[in-house]
């Protein structure tokens, strides 16, 4: 027995040895250089990973925690709600950002640029010319996620040795300004040899390319104009080196690239959607009609992919109210008025003061600007089967004007002495030998916390899937595509920036075309070159001033582009971020009965929680993260004001 | 055998926290740096709010790699003061606070024991003839802005009430009353000096109010103003004391 077992061992032993020889092998479940450059397969496997990791502020961003979060709160946590768009869980702007620093994945485009052309003779030119340009592209996009929060970062273009020594591998910042140059040049590259192919669902062409470049150059050029009123140039020596801040004479060159880039786009294959006669609907189903002809590149959900990979998302189970609309947590973010009125409103006050008389709550829909209804749901709007059903609480007589309320509060004598009633969910009270029910059914209800409560009289419709069975609205469950660029917002880039270089009509030509398709009552308004430093959210003072039409321009943005993740990048790169949100105390839309009269009215009141929004001047420039520096002193000086 | 089971957890347990303990090689910081920031104009210590800004300090005596700065918060009494700093070297600045940029860093203070360093600065506004005046529960409040020199001076933002129910009140202030009814009728200007108040030295005076204030109460309230720079810190007027009957 013995003997036999130590005879196995000596053969086993033989065979490991023998063995040895052949490990040194290629490994056949790893794909190598040759099998994904050399072939245009292997090359859309590499350039995958890359897509998934593009910063792209979507249904998935947190907005002080990153990209892909993979975290079911992920709309309380949103942009709207860090900068006051959402009435919402109360998230304040954190200046220091969430250290994003995307050195590796570029480290990835550095290395197929750099090593791409040994494939060259596998390609026909013009597919090998593609795929080049698709990687500028990509490249573009991840240094246009750090130039919008840094300014100046290190611009690095080759895949650097990791032994090679300090002095190669600490790299110095940027300016600001060859930054901006360097997402251009790659951009342009990438339109110069990107096919016009828009076939393919998801992945670049050379207008997904154009559409980035108008947006980012309209950035470039609004920092370059408008940092100088920040002041920043006295004591800050990120900005004295030209880190962190351009010169005004440096900003009509990005302009001018941003208007080229929006003609770019427009010698494509895109309109502004059209295809329903409804203007609201039209509007609603824009952000979800997979062939709308308005979609320049989506980034895509799959419901069905497996779990863990942020492919899927919550947006529907969290914007709608449950357990109507939603069988998840539900709704918490609400339109404040000082959003909804930068769209036609009907008349809620009389010119004498007092407040209209409505015989249906849902009635402040009529006389509204159809696209503001084609973002929001009102009380009477349907959803899932369900009607919205919106109302604050009863007054026994409203006898005065609507400034009598004093913004809502307890004490004024017109709310005093049981005349207003407010109440909780389900709450009834009895006038005269009447019942009535204090509240709507979906809020605003005195005894609940922020969810499923409609502060204020509306909820967010955009991007909400009316489709979805109120059972099946839950976590992980929605998978709509995030529209990262439509042509509506290459419009709006492009009026922009020609109303910045002086060409007023021709910047109103393409609003005419947004206010048109969106139902506004007046569609090309006459341009107002009066001068005024006062902005229209918050009624801001500017630390500068502009001229009307152009406030009205960026209004339009607002108006066009709500909820879409535009706003906190926009009134951070006109550079009046902490004046409009300098103790922003949201306004809050809300509607009463009138008991004695059986009539509805809606005021203009503060918000119940006293929330308020404040950004200081930090907030214009994250601070380069503080381990980087540590790593490498090269990076100093650190941006303004930290 | 319980006993046993006990007593030996009892020993692990007791094991594995003085295992942890071991005297540091290094000792606790203890060096004290104190002083005052002083008004140039009133010699005075500069009427601050708690946490509003810092004296920046940079440790020279670190020489490994360059050192990023360490912040020094000044009180509301115009001081600061920290005991527990590792002795060394360190340059001294006084940054973001509401006064004309100081570009001079004292260099190479040796903090060793105790160090005292007082900053002169020179504030963009003083807030003069400070008024407070009750109509019911009302409070009003009035002062007048003088800006010394006004060459290069940012513009004006605006003239806001601070109010607060302990003796800390201002904009750093844990304790400020941060409410709509008083932060909305703050008096906002976002002019230049010369737009606002002309070729004069000092401005008309601003009244804030009415702000509502409860009966019974005792609030402590002031005034601050401020100016466009990076910062847009306030100079302040003096703290007073409002009883409301």
């Amino acid at each position: 027995m013995k003997k036999r077992l130590l005879a196995y061992i000596a053969l086993l032993g033989t065979l490991v040895f023998s063995q040895c020889r052949q490990l040194d092998l290629e490994p056949k479940g790893i794909m190598g250089e040759p099998e994904l450059f050399g072939t245009e397969y292997g090359v859309k496997m590499y350039f995958t990973g890359l897509y998934n990791w593009l910063p792209i502020e979507d249904f998935q961003y947190y907005a002080n925690d990153g990209y892909r979060r993979n975290d079911w709160a992920t709309e309380k946590n949103s942009q709207g709600a860090m900068s006051g768009e959402y009435f919402n869980t109360w998230i304040s702007v954190d200046n220091d950002g969430f250290g994003y620093w995307p050195y590796d994945r570029i480290r990835e485009v550095n290395n197929f640029i750099q090593s791409f052309p040994n494939y060259k003779d596998k390609f026909p030119d013009e597919t090998f010319n593609k795929l080049l340009g698709e990687a500028h592209f990509l490249r573009a996009y991840f240094y246009f996620g750090m130039a919008k929060r840094y300014g100046g970062v290190p611009i690095v273009t080759e895949v650097q040795n990791p032994l090679a020594g300090p002095e190669v591998l600490n790299v110095s910042r940027n300016t600001e300004y060859d930054t901006w140059k360097f997402i251009h040049d790659d951009l342009q590259f990438a339109i110069d040899n990107m096919s016009d192919d828009t076939k393919e669902t998801g992945r670049a062409n050379k207008y997904v390319a154009a559409a980035l470049m108008s947006r980012a150059m309209l950035y470039a050029g609004s920092v370059a104009k408008y940092t100088e009123s920040l002041g920043f140039k006295a004591t800050e020596l990120a900005t004295q080196q030209g880190l962190a801040g351009m010169e005004p004479s440096q900003a009509n060159e990005f302009f001018e690239y941003a208007v080229a880039a929006g003609k770019v786009v427009e010698t494509g294959p895109f309109s502004l959607y059209n295809k329903h006669a409804d203007k609201a609907t039209n509007f609603a189903s824009l952000f979800l009609d997979a062939s709308s002809p308005e979609t320049i590149f989506v980034k895509e959900y799959n419901r069905n992919s497996p779990r863990g990979n942020a492919l899927q998302h919550n947006y529907d189970a969290l914007m709608s109210p449950a357990p109507d609309m939603s069988s998840f947590v539900g709704a918490e973010s609400f339109v404040p008025l000082d959003f909804m009125e930068l769209y036609d409103m009907p008349a809620y006050t009389n010119p004498d003061g007092t407040p209209v008389r409505f015989d249906n709550r849902g009635d402040i829909r009529d006389g509204m600007e159809p696209r503001a209804r084609g973002t929001m749901y009102l009380d009477g709007d349907e959803l899932r089967g369900k009607t919205f059903s919106i109302q604050r609480g009863i007054y026994r007589t409203f006898d005065g004007v609507a400034t009598d309320i004093q913004r809502g509060v307890n004490s004024a004598p017109i709310n005093s002495n049981g005349n207003r009633i407010l109440g909780g969910k389900g709450w009834t009270t009895e006038i005269n030998g009447v019942t009535y029910t204090i509240t709507g059914a979906h809020g605003n209800f005195e005894d609940q916390g922020g969810e499923n409560n409609a502060f204020g009289s509306a909820f967010i419709r955009k991007y909400i899937n009316p489709d979805m069975p109120t059972a099946d609205v839950r976590d992980w469950r929605s998978d709509q595509s995030w529209v990262v660029f439509r042509l509506g917002e290459v419009y709006l880039n492009t009026a922009e920036a020609l109303y910045e270089l002086g060409q007023r009509e021709e910047a109103f030509d393409y609003i005419a075309k947004i206010r048109e398709r969106a139902g506004a009552k007046v569609v090309r308004p006459a341009i107002d070159m009066t001068m005024t430093n006062i902005g229209s959210i918050n009624k801001a003072n500017y630390t500068y001033s502009l001229e009307k039409s152009l406030q009205f321009i960026r209004d339009e943005r607002q108006r066009e582009l709500y909820a879409e993740n535009h706003w906190w990048w926009d009134i951070r790169r006109w550079r009046t971020a902490d004046q409009i949100l300098n103790n922003f105390r949201q306004r809050l839309l809300s509607c009463y009965y009138v008991a004695d009269e059986g009539k509805y009215i809606y005021l203009d009141e503060d918000n119940r929680f006293n929330r308020q929004w404040n950004a200081s001047k930090s907030c214009y420039y994250e601070p380069i993260p503080w381990g980087e520096i540590g790593k490498n002193n090269n990076l100093l000086p650190q941006n303004p004001l930290y | 055998m319980k006993k046993l089971i006990i007593y030996s957890i009892l020993g692990v347990m007791l094991l594995s926290v003085t295992s942890c303990y071991k005297a540091d090689n290094w000792d606790a910081p203890s060096v004290r740096v104190h002083g005052r920031v002083i008004d140039s104009y009133t010699g005075e210590n500069l009427l601050s709010s708690q946490n509003d800004w810092s004296i920046r300090i940079w440790e020279r005596s670190w020489t490994a790699s360059e050192p990023t700065n360490q912040n020094l918060p000044v009180k509301q009494d115009g001081s600061y003061n920290n005991s527990k700093l590792f002795a060394g070297t360190y340059d001294m600045l006084p940054y973001g606070g509401p006064f004309w940029p100081v570009t001079d860093t004292v260099k190479n203070v040796a903090f060793n024991g105790t160090t005292e360093q007082d900053f002169t600065v020179t504030p963009y506004l003083q807030l003069l003839d400070f008024e407070t005046r009750l109509e019911g529960t009302n409070l009003f409040m009035s002062c007048r802005l003088k800006a010394p020199i006004r060459t290069g001076l940012p513009n004006l933002v605006e003239v806001k009430p601070f109010l607060s129910l302990t003796t800390f009140c201002g904009a750093g202030a844990n304790s400020n009353i941060d409410i709509g009814e008083y932060s909305n009728k703050r008096i906002q200007i976002n002019k230049s000096w010369q737009d606002e108040v002309g070729d004069s030295e000092t401005s008309n005076v601003y009244t804030i109010g009415p702000l509502p204030v409860k009966a019974g109460y005792t609030y402590y309230v002031r005034l601050g103003a401020n100016v466009n720079d990076a910062n847009r810190k306030y100079n302040y007027t003096e703290i007073v004391r409002v009883d409301v009957p």
